[in-house]
């Protein structure tokens, strides 16, 4: 006799059913053998239901997928059902044999969701909830797993604002902006484990990508639910034939787009007196156009049904296309899984870590910016030493990268476990656990002769070295009920919930050595230290979370459903007069294609209406914010030594608390004509509330000018749209193609309390030389990310700008006024959208995806301050003299400098071949070709559109960049 | 059997989790307020806040305070445009023409910097006065001296805010009131004498142990510049007042940092050299121990070329910011030992510890003179692009203007390296108040008196031999000489824009391409931010 082995709740439910099934004796007539196998891939399939329909009878695959059952007769029709795939009923036939492919669901109905200690069908979702898996993966190679779902979430905006800088991360933004200085990233929760670690995530172990997007979600988790939650859960192991999968891949980056600054000759030319006679491409050299990364990984599961693992490895070495600029890293993951006690017992193990080592010295923004406007008639070296320049914001990148050492080295770890137990019918009880350690080690080093050395430290070189340590341990206790009467189905979890943080930092400098060869490792050796000027520092901070929370889902014959969160949560962070914050949320869903009315029409596959409302919260800001703590200020005599001063360093705010945040959104899910065209809109409106700040208080009679406290809310509105079509469907040919699109505007609405407010938050502080001020300005009704300056109105006949002044006369800058300026562009895109397309044709398969930002200004910068002639004798960029020859003054912040932004992007091509395997050891292999960012279509100037769009300072071009590079990637997908 | 224990288990963890509700928060690395105060040290640490929170607005060390609105708003400082660098939005162009606006960062910020640290004396004065001195180790009269000492501090800040802003709020406890209302500035200034009248005999008398600290002498020099500017502050003349506390200080009753009483320098570098915690002409500084302490007195970021510190063999960078204005340069005889001494200018030499040759001599330019000698001129104009005039605030170059060499850091393998102390108060004020106070008194006329004090200062910038036609007599020291004088004398020390205004030349005399301006200029306005958080501060008339 056979039993579920599985620890989801439903499976286990499914196991008494059929544990009831199969204690039912019943008389021999003939038996049916066959093995179940995954349509794709011809995999085995465990634990698939078989059961002879109208009757009670049925078993479930073992680990080989096989199975036999007796029927009655041979007309007796058999039904297959396997949670994510399609449901298979077929006759069992005469000939005893019946082996069969189980396809997956394409509607996806019946798949599993997971929406936060715990998961939901598909179709029992009520809110707005991305779902994706591998298949819906971006196709090629990710740099950082949530690469993979870049442009596949509406709403959800992913910024590399460091391009493909290997040690360089990804910025992420859930429907807009939700916080001015609190965290305004989506949670990220692996397996379970909140804030869990990006390092620790390899593109083939991830199993499925779940967001929620909106409030009504994301209530579930309380004070850190405002971003959004991305839910990622990795490869489990399951029983079943042993496993092999190898990926291997090698990518190469080219830069995309050089900036055109004068050559040696070309400077010359126009500052003969600046002239050193050398002949020098900085930038040329900075990169490391022999770059290649690698990677490497395989992975193994096994088991049986009840015991079962997976296993995977991997090694990676990614290059930039900067030299000094690699990271190397390797690790793995493992999973284990055992069912006991009559199936009524789960113990559920992960276990992943990730090594690795980076060189932080290259890739620098500043580098390439100094490739940019360093005189190139100026040599790198002489007699045979490096030349380090003086003056102000100059230096030679070169000599910097042989003459420093900047190494990390680091290790991440996250364990988890969870045990579940199935207490009486129906009602589980689990015990999760879980932690996320991340350590590293960095180290420094700069010889003797280096600028930073010579001009920082006596010219006696420098070494640090500096360790820091997170912890986080998560504890969840939960209780899970489902229960179907009739047509009715209740589902319900309830729990408590504990989480700690800490991180600890400890590093050392010291100068003064004897020779440059001991580097970092021979600290003690400095001089410095004897002299009392090397430095020492540590620091250690703590935060908990607290929360006791209940979800409750109420389905009425699979048509109606309606869902309400609650969370009680508390933080350390909160002042102590407002500890405690509670998150309700409710939506309901009505499943139309089960009416009548839209069954009939016979072309509506589904149809579905949500709405929910949610709140949630933000405690994603700094620690101590709510105390009166001291700091130190400086030494002063006291009794011939010097102590540090110390002295009130904050505002105390007892009263401080956590952003709030509520969302109304409704959805609309469809698909028609037998799934070929589907898709889902959804439409919400939210305000952020008790926006945490830094804000003015008065002075006097306050000790300092700002504290923490909750004020102000920023509104987000918009709709997402999400197309998915299959046009073509032949047998060797097919075509699927999908949109998204969202459209967003966030507003400030508020900035004021009762009798005060503050007149503006500004953001984006031009830099020097010229320190032209902050660039955005956010005022009480504004939208977010407004450019706010001079409008230019044209030169003077010297070449000094002129500008608009408000009566619509015009001045030159020393004229223009306060009043004068004005809202004069916004850096936010108002508008995403991606376009994927799949052709597969026999065993070829194309993927072209079109990702792109529309809807913004940009301010350029590298024009601003390098396409100008008062930039000398540094050198300039080529549109000095072209496109703005007739500037003849230094840069003045204005509409000048600003240019439409939208773009759109071919982000990736990926042509693979599926070779036919007939060798009884390979199961399957796939070859690749993908090539990265190979087209961008955009009225911008500069290097690249795609700048850093999330958060309060957006759409600025800066004077320092990392390369844009295009990748090409070539790779391989072995199964045996 | 074995459920029940699973289910036992199960239960009394989720009991047992259920407990774990505490969410106080632990701090490892902070100082919270409540428990600290525990002896003499954490007392001590406490009252000394204020003096290194001083260093951010009393003098010149990069952030926008009351030495930079009180130089650049004058007649002898200025931080002009040159090509692409020092623009900064354009706030040194209105600072230098009295033009800012009420949201301007040179009105903001020294309100901001000095009410933060006369919170630290509040909060200071208020937490001391509940600790029982004698459970740490300290005395009932130390705690007297100690929060004299920190009454009196806090009336110089009040004295500062009282000097730029006028009418401005009155706070003596930390958050009471919430949303403060101004007083006239007749009402703060006798707020100010009172504070310091009541607690000045309290003070430590000044000796090298009070180095940096609020000393008696301190004290009465704090009451000389409030009773000096009292005409113009409270509407009352104090000249006898004046001259009194300055007696007092002349004739060493505030103590002395050597000898019995304070005594000027012959040499006019040594006020403010890295060893001037020893002068016997210094009054009330801040202390900086750059050697002992880490905590540095760094101009070189407002006063310094890029380059220029490889005059000194310095290791620090400046931001080629302050020059000289021509005409205040001009103000000086070239025989003048503090034209010679205290200014640079012409071809700026390397230090000879940073010349790789012997002809390595010069320090280079950098930006429109690059790989050419920096030599430093006293015009303010565009000299590469062959200007000629007067120039003005966007036309400077990396060489315009004589700079800064006032104080001096020493080379970087000096003991005393960058231990400079920062002057608030020398003896030379004190006797030119005293002159002046006897003058004013005198209707405006010089005596006998009040042309010896005066020379007394001025004697020593002058080789003996361009003494006698340098030397004032009663009729060429006037009212308007002395302002020159006082001009020269305390060039670099944050005391411009108090002269000028007390001689009424503030807002009406024109100087290089300054124009006159309006007498609303001699007090900055509250700063717009504050008015919006609090309804009770009134804006000074001409600024609403």
């Amino acid at each position: 006799m056979n039993t579920a082995s599985t620890f989801s709740r439903r499976v286990g439910w499914m196991s008494v059913l059929l544990a009831l099934l199969c204690s039912v004796a019943f008389s021999q007539s003939r038996t049916i053998r066959g093995k179940v196998t995954d349509a794709r891939d011809n995999t085995p399939l465990p634990g698939v239901t078989v059961k002879i329909v109208n009757a009670t009878t049925g078993t479930v695959t073992g680990a080989d997928g096989a199975y036999s059952i007796s029927v009655p007769s041979a007309s007796s029709r058999l039904e297959f059902s396997f949670i994510g795939y399609e449901t298979l009923t077929l006759p069992a036939g005469a000939s005893g044999t019946l082996d069969v492919g189980l396809p997956l669901s394409s509607k996806n109905l019946e798949d599993v969701v997971v929406v936060g200690y715990g998961t939901l069908k598909k179709k029992e979702i009520t809110n707005a909830v991305t779902s994706l898996r591998p298949e819906n993966f971006n196709a090629g190679v990710a740099r950082s797993p949530l690469d993979l779902i870049q442009g596949k979430v509406p709403g959800l905006s992913i910024t590399r604002a460091n391009g493909t800088n290997p040690n360089g991360g990804a910025t992420f933004q859930m429907r807009g902006i939700t916080s001015l200085n609190g965290s305004q990233e989506p949670l990220i929760v692996i397996d379970g484990v909140p804030g869990g670690n990006l390092d620790l995530l390899q593109q083939e172990d991830i199993a499925s990508v779940d967001v929620l997007r909106d409030g009504s979600a994301a209530a579930i988790y309380g004070t850190r639910g405002n971003g959004g939650v991305i839910l990622i859960t990795t490869k489990k192991g399951r029983g079943g034939a042993p496993q092999f999968n190898l990926a291997t891949f090698v990518q190469r980056d080219y830069v995309a787009k050089k900036p055109r600054f004068l050559t040696a000759d070309e400077f010359r030319k126009i500052a003969p007196n600046a002239d050193e006679g050398g002949n020098t491409d900085v930038y040329d050299m900075l990169l490391n156009k022999d770059n290649l990364s690698q990677y490497y990984t395989l992975s193994a599961t096994g088991g049986n049904e009840k015991s079962n693992y997976r296993a995977a490895v991997y090694y990676n070495k990614g290059e930039g296309i900067a030299k000094r600029n690699y990271r190397d890293q390797y690790g793995g993951r493992i999973n284990v899984n055992q069912t006991g006690v009559n199936g009524r017992l789960v113990l559920q193990s992960n276990l992943s870590v990730n090594f690795n080592k980076a060189d932080l010295l290259g890739g620098n923004n500043g580098d390439f910016e100094q490739a940019v406007q360093r005189n190139p008639t100026s040599p790198l070296m002489k007699d045979g030493k490096y030349v380090n320049p003086n003056g102000f914001n100059v230096y030679n990148p070169i000599a910097r990268l042989e003459q420093e050492l900047y190494y990390r080295d680091q290790q991440t770890l996250q364990g988890d476990a969870k045990l579940s137990f199935e207490v009486i019918k129906d009602l589980r009880a689990s015990v999760f656990g879980g932690i996320t350690r991340n350590t590293y080690n960095d180290r420094q080093f700069r010889t003797k002769d280096s600028k930073s050395s010579v001009d920082s430290y006596e010219g006696r070189g420098y070494a640090y070295k500096g360790n820091y340590l997170s912890l986080d341990k998560t504890l969840d206790v939960t209780l899970d009920y489902f229960k179907r009467i009739d047509k009715h189905q209740v589902t319900a979890v309830a729990g408590y919930s504990y989480f700690n943080s800490t991180y600890e930092t400890f590093n050392m400098n010291n100068s003064g050595f004897l020779t440059d060869g001991f580097q970092d490792w021979n600290m003690g050796n400095g001089l410095f230290l004897r002299e009392g000027k090397a430095g020492m520092g540590s620091y250690k901070a703590e935060h908990s979370l607290v929360a006791f929370f209940a979800r409750a889902n109420y389905a009425f014959n699979d048509k109606y459903f309606a869902q309400a969160i609650f969370r009680y949560e508390g933080s350390t962070r909160f002042g102590k007069d407002n500890k405690w914050a509670k998150f309700p949320s409710i939506s309901a869903g009505w499943n139309l294609h089960e009416e009548h009315f839209i069954k009939s029409t016979g072309w509506v596959d589904q149809l579905k209406l949500r709405v929910g409302y949610g709140e949630t919260g933000n405690s994603g800001f700094a620690n101590y914010n709510s105390l009166t703590l001291m700091s130190t200020g400086g030494a002063y005599p006291l009794d011939g030594r010097y102590p540090e001063t110390v002295g009130l360093s904050r505002n105390p705010n007892p009263r401080l608390g956590w952003e709030t945040k509520s969302e109304w959104n409704f959805g609309l899910d469809f698909s028609l004509f037998n799934n070929r065209l589907g898709g889902s809109f959804d439409v919400y409106r939210r305000t952020t509330g008790a926006l945490l700040g830094n804000y003015d208080v008065p002075l006097p009679s306050n000790v300092n000018d700002k504290m923490w406290y909750n004020l102000g809310s920023i509104r987000n509105k918009g709709f997402e749209i999400v197309l998915n079509a299959v046009p073509v469907q032949k047998r060797n040919f097919t075509y699927s193609t999908d949109i998204t699109f969202n459209r967003q505007n966030n507003t400030m609405t508020k900035i004021s309390g009762p009798g005060y407010r503050i007149e503006m938050l500004t953001f984006g502080g031009l830099p020097s030389p010229g320190n032209l001020g902050p660039a955005i300005r956010v005022v009480e009704g504004s939208a977010l990310g407004n450019f706010y300056g001079k409008r230019f109105a044209g030169f003077t006949a010297e070449g000094d700008f002129l500008f608009y002044k408000k009566d619509g006369s015009t001045g030159k800058a020393g004229d223009i006024k306060e009043e004068d300026l004005s809202v004069i562009g916004n850096g936010v895109p108002k508008m995403m959208i991606s376009w994927n397309n799949n052709l597969r044709y026999k065993n070829w398969d194309l993927t072209m995806f079109w990702r792109g930002k529309l809807g913004v200004d940009l301010l350029n910068l590298q024009d601003m301050y390098f396409g100008n002639r008062s930039w000398l004798p540094n050198n300039l960029l080529k549109v000095a003299l072209t496109k703005h020859a007739q500037v003849k003054v230094p840069p003045q912040y204005s509409d000048y400098y600003l240019e439409p932004g939208g773009f759109v992007k071919l982000d990736n091509v990926t042509i693979g071949y599926k070779f036919p395997v007939k060798s009884g050891v390979i199961r399957q292999l796939r070859a690749y070709v993908s090539g990265r960012n190979l087209a961008t279509i955009t009225k911008y100037s500069g290097l690249d559109p795609e700048l850093q769009d999330n958060g309060m300072t957006t759409g600025i071009d800066n004077r320092g960049f990392y390369p844009r590079t295009r990748s090409f990637t070539v790779g391989i997908n072995l199964g045996f | 059997m074995q459920k029940k224990h699973i289910v036992l288990g199960l239960t009394s963890l989720l009991f047992g989790g259920a407990s774990c509700t505490n969410l106080d928060e632990k701090v490892y690395s902070e100082l919270v307020a409540d428990n600290y105060y525990k002896n003499r040290t954490e007392v001590m640490t406490a009252v000394l806040r204020p003096f290194t929170h001083a260093n951010a607005w009393a003098s010149p060390t990069g952030q926008v305070g009351y030495w930079r609105v009180s130089e650049l708003s004058g007649d002898q400082l200025a931080w002009p445009q040159k090509g692409i660098h020092g623009f900064d939005g354009g706030q040194w162009i209105r600072l230098h023409n009295h033009t800012w606006t009420v949201d301007d960062d040179v009105v903001w910020n020294p309100w901001r910097l000095m009410y933060w640290g006369l919170g630290f004396c509040n909060s200071t004065i208020g937490d001391l006065q509940k600790v029982d001195f004698t459970k740490i180790g300290m005395t009932e009269a130390d705690k007297v001296s100690i929060i004299a000492e920190t009454k009196v501090l806090r009336a110089w800040h009040y004295l500062r805010l009282m000097d730029l802003y006028g009418n401005i709020p009155i706070v003596t406890e930390v958050g009471v009131p919430a949303q403060p209302k101004v007083a006239p500035r007749k009402e703060v200034w006798e707020f100010i004498e009172k504070e310091i009248r009541e607690n000045v005999e309290q003070l430590q008398p000044l000796g090298p142990s009070m180095a940096g600290r609020v000393s008696k002498a301190a004290g009465y020099a704090m009451l000389s510049e409030l009773y000096l500017n009292a005409q113009k502050w409270a509407g009352v003349t104090k000249w006898d007042e004046c001259v009194a506390v300055c007696n007092k200080i002349i004739n060493g009753e505030g103590g002395s940092l050597k000898g019995a009483a304070p005594a000027l320098e012959t040499d006019i570098m040594k006020p403010f050299n890295n060893v001037n915690h020893n002068s016997p002409e210094n009054l009330f500084q801040i202390a900086y121990n750059f050697t002992l302490g880490k905590f540095r007195f760094g101009w070189n970021g407002d006063l310094w070329h890029y380059e220029q510190r490889q005059a000194y063999n310095a290791t620090e960078r400046g931001n080629n910011g302050i020059v000289v204005i021509p005409t205040a340069f001009d103000a000086f005889a070239d025989n003048d030992l503090r034209k010679k001494q205290w200014m640079l200018i012409d071809t700026l030499k390397k230090h000879p510890s940073v010349r790789a040759s012997e002809a390595d001599s010069v320090v280079m330019a950098t930006e429109e003179y690059k790989n050419k000698p920096l030599v430093f001129v006293k015009e303010i104009r565009r000299n590469s692009e062959g200007e000629t005039g007067a120039g003005g605030m966007t036309r400077g170059e990396e060489n315009s203007g004589a700079r800064f060499s006032k104080y001096l850091p020493g080379a970087k393998d000096d003991a005393e390296y960058w231990n400079n102390d920062f002057v608030l108060y020398r003896l030379a004020e004190i006797i030119l108040n005293k002159a002046e106070a006897i003058m004013r008194k005198n209707g405006g006329a010089a005596n006998a008196e009040a042309v010896a004090l005066v020379n007394s200062v001025r004697q020593r910038a002058f080789k003996s031999t361009d003494w006698p036609s340098a030397a004032y007599t009663t009729a060429t020291l006037t009212l308007d000489e002395l302002l020159a004088e006082r001009g020269r004398e305390f060039i670099f020390e944050g005391k411009r824009r108090q002269d000028l205004i007390r001689f009424g030349k503030f807002t009406t005399a024109t100087w290089w391409d300054h124009a006159a301006t309006s007498a609303k200029a001699e007090l900055f306005p509250i700063p717009g931010r504050q008015i919006r958080l609090n309804p009770n501060l009134e804006q000074h008339e001409g600024y609403k």
